[in-house]
């Protein structure tokens, strides 16, 4: 149960975004993928769950294996491979319906319930699960486009839980937030761990030291170097992490 | 397992749905050239856009449609000149003397895609009532009010795309060398010269092509006009009229006005769609 | 020199000014004059006579426009049933399958059939839609049909709003962010199941304007009707009927209607009707698209 990552070269239109990266993401942990803006963390993210198909001229090499399975060639159901790995994008993106509307869209797209009851007690429970239950009483079926920035990211969250992913892939999910709304989030994805293998792509390296397990240093479409949070903060191998740890380019 | 199937089933079924409505769609726009070109090329020759109709013409003797020809240039022509005189200056009123969210501006938009949207038969109705009111009978100079009035809003409405994604900056830089807004014209002419260029092609296909409007306004006549008052045959006329004659070589007639018509609009069409290309290359 | 300058600015700024407001005004004047000259037979008849009464006899001086009210509704309604589902599909597929191929053709195609002049349109039904209907389609269901009927009209009407709706619901889906479709995708959605919950539902007024707007053009429309919908007065039962729609009526009447008394002020008053409806209609539905332009800004 991993994602993996052999010789994978990303192009689109004619840049070379992703060169030749190898990768391991090991299981119920957090990893944290780091590096300046434009190094392709993003795109690596959306490789992963193939979201990156509906960019316009895209060409992919190599080879991504989730659960042992080459997603990228072997003509995997695409649909399915996205209900197995959820997403949290950058800026909470709310669908345009009630707040039982999004938690309940994954579920009714992929007919998990056969009674309302079922969908119901289920969609109470991931807000739960993400401490919204409570705040959002009574306002089940308001727009869910009324909560503040920060709800809005812990619905997105539960909306994506409620499909039973396996990995949950979070780009910047806490850089549009404010502080504390940030911690909040912060805060559930390492009491997530513990069921869910979580990538995560970060620009804070505040935020990496604080919740990571693992880190991959990204530079210009290269992975420069992966391995456990400790070995890679406290003795980077290479000097472009050391110098990038040291704040020389951000 | 089994849903991910469904899924993919219904998938499979919209998209079967969705591709056959886009081949009914070239389908149709197949059907309707063929038809015009082959019913058209049988029926066109040289004399058909050279010559005068002559005497017995309606009866399937010989000539052309000359008049129709000339008198819809004579009538888009004018009235393509009187358009742009017009809706130039309007459409730098709405973008460089107002600004961006006043409310004469919104109502002009509103006012225009409005008169966009009436239908040409009202324009002629209404034309021609305000003819009579001034004692005018059928004629050039009719059909080209009617016509100039027609093809305003699209000249309008089409220039003001163009000049609403116009960078304000370069306004700025030449309020700021001290120019008045009337001085800043020149520069935003020559910025939205190609958007003026669609502007134009499109009204004048919309100009060439309209019949409703100039039926009673225009009129018809077997000769080219010589004055503004005398009245003036146009191509959608010569095909609508001709059409619905019993004789076949005055429908033939029709069908090659008809491929006259459709030539134009296309080679119109084409070359719009061509400077909008270019145009939107170099701007990023 | 320098007042010059300035006396230029504000001359030209008086011009613009007095043209931009002229030409606003021209959708009231043109409101004004068809009411003055349909006056005569507003004070004659009842305005419910007019709408509702289907006895047309100009030489007696009665005019009932309901058959053409009626000839008017069905050709629309059948237009938009015919050019609906292929708009539609269409744009959904232009907008979020967006393979580049195909853009590049449907774009130019759709540029043709918007280019092409209603009279083309007119002679394209009368020598392809007319005997179709009369030779194949009409023998199935009647014992006769000329072909020229509502739905050869209807059919002609539905093709030339196929690329007015095309651009309007291609405009409307775009603006739809793409974090929206993604994050339905990333849910394990497909792109039909995106585009039915999320793009319609987000944007459904923009649809139903766009509608609208494409209803309205199709009522206006006058000389490719006028060719092939068998112009009887009468309220059409079946699609298979011919009818009479007002532009029509207008189109056919115009020339020869000064010898009787009424009769032009009944045929502007025809104008005034489908001028009041489509100014509606198109007020109403802009007013819905610049707000969902704004929105997305």
């Amino acid at each position: 149960m991993s994602i993996e990552a052999q010789n994978l070269n990303v192009y689109i239109k004619d840049n070379h975004i992703l060169k030749d990266v190898n990768i391991r993401l090991p299981e119920k942990q957090i990893t944290c993928i780091i590096g300046p803006s434009g190094c392709g963390k993003s795109t690596l993210l959306r490789t992963f769950n193939r979201l990156i198909d509906s960019t316009e001229g895209v060409k992919i090499e190599g080879k991504v294996l989730v659960d042992g399975q080459d997603i990228i060639h072997s003509g995997a159901e695409i649909t399915e491979l996205r209900r197995k790995i959820g997403l949290v994008s950058q800026r909470p993106c709310p669908l345009p319906m009630s707040i039982f509307g999004n938690v309940a869209y994954g579920c009714r797209i992929n007919r998990m319930f056969k009674k309302r009851k079922q969908l119901i007690y289920h969609v109470q429970k991931n807000l739960r699960d993400v401490g919204l239950l409570d705040e959002i009483k009574g306002r089940m079926h308001t727009p869910a486009a009324r909560l503040s920035i920060g709800q809005q990211q812990r619905l997105c969250l539960a909306r994506s839980l409620a499909v039973q992913p396996e990995y949950i892939l979070a780009d910047e999910a806490t850089s549009a937030l404010d502080p504390i709304s940030s911690k909040t989030v912060e805060d559930l994805f390492v009491s997530l761990k513990e069921r869910y293998t979580i990538i995560m792509v970060t620009h804070t390296l505040r935020q990496a030291l604080r919740i990571a397990d693992n880190v991959v240093f990204m530079y210009l479409g290269q992975v420069i170097e992966a391995g456990p949070a400790q070995q890679v903060f406290n003795h980077p191998q290479e000097e472009l992490t050391q110098k990038y740890l040291a704040g020389a380019f951000s | 397992m089994n849903i991910a199937h469904k899924k993919k089933l219904k998938e499979s079924v919209a998209k079967l749905f969705m591709w056959t409505a886009i081949l009914i769609f070239f389908g149709i726009v197949a059907s309707v050239l063929w038809t015009i070109f082959s019913k058209g090329c049988k029926a066109m020759s040289w004399d058909m856009v050279t010559q005068l109709p002559g005497g017995g013409f309606y009866i399937g003797k010989e000539g052309g449609f000359l008049n129709a020809i000339v008198g819809s240039l004579y009538i888009v022509g004018a009235s393509t000149l009187l358009g742009l005189l017009i809706s130039i200056p309007v459409v730098f009123f709405l973008n460089v003397y107002l600004k961006k969210h006043s409310k004469l501006a919104y109502v002009s938009r509103l006012a225009f895609d409005v008169l966009f949207g009436v239908p040409s038969i009202v324009y002629g109705a209404f034309g021609f009532t305000i003819m009579i009111y001034f004692g005018l009978r059928a004629s050039l100079l009719g059909g080209i009010i009617v016509i100039t009035l027609l093809i305003i809003p699209i000249f309008i409405r089409t220039m003001d795309e163009a000049t609403r994604n116009f960078p304000r900056d370069i306004l700025e830089a030449s309020f700021a060398l001290g120019a008045t807004r009337w001085e800043t014209l020149k520069v935003v002419l020559r910025q939205i010269a190609p958007g003026i260029a669609t502007a134009t092609l499109l009204s004048i296909g919309r100009a060439i092509g309209d019949a409703a409007s100039v039926m009673f306004t225009a009129g018809y006549t077997d000769s080219i006009p010589t004055s503004l008052s005398q009245p003036a045959a146009t191509l959608p006329l010569a095909v609508f009229f001709q059409l619905s004659s019993p004789i076949p070589e005055v429908v033939d007639r029709a069908y090659a006005a008809a491929l006259v018509l459709t030539i134009i609009v296309l080679i119109l069409s084409i070359t719009g769609r061509f400077i909008t290309n270019k145009f939107s290359k170099n701007k990023v | 020199m320098q007042k010059l300058r300035i006396i230029k600015d504000r001359v030209a700024q008086g011009t613009m000014f007095s043209l931009t407001i002229l030409s606003i005004l021209l959708v009231a004047i043109i409101a004004i004059g068809l009411y003055l000259k349909s006056a005569p037979v507003l004070d004659d008849k009842s305005l419910w006579t007019l709408l509702f009464s289907s006895e047309w006899r100009p030489m007696k001086g009665e005019f009932g426009f309901l058959p053409f009210i009626m000839g008017t509704i069905w050709v629309t309604i059948l237009a938009i049933l015919f050019s609906l589902p292929i708009s539609l599909l269409t744009a959904v597929y232009l907008t979020e399958y967006s393979k580049p191929i195909v853009r590049k053709f449907v774009f130019p195609a759709l540029d043709i059939l918007a280019a092409l002049p209603s009279v083309v349109y007119g002679v394209w039904g009368v020598l392809v839609i007319v005997p179709w209907i009369s030779q194949h389609l009409a023998p199935l269901f009647v014992d006769f049909s000329t072909g020229y009927t509502a739905l050869a009209a209807g059919i002609v009407l539905g093709v030339m709003v196929i690329p007015l709706m095309v651009s309007l619901f291609v405009e409307v889906f775009t603006t739809v962010p793409v974090e929206l479709r993604q994050a339905s995708l990333a849910l394990g959605a497909t792109r039909w199941q995106t585009a039915i919950r999320v793009v319609f539902r987000k944007t459904l007024p923009g649809i139903i304007a766009s509608v609208v707007l494409a209803v309205s053009r199709a009522m206006g429309e006058t000389i490719a009707v006028l060719m092939v919908c068998g112009c009887v007065i009468h309220i059409p039962e079946s699609v298979l009927d011919a009818c009479y729609p007002i532009p029509a009526l207008i189109a056919n009447n115009y020339g020869e209607m000064l010898s009787m008394p009424f009769y032009e002020s009944a045929l502007m008053f025809a104008a005034l009707i489908l001028f009041v409806v489509v100014l509606i209609f198109n007020l109403l539905s802009r007013i819905i698209l610049y707000r969902l332009e704004k929105t997305e800004k």
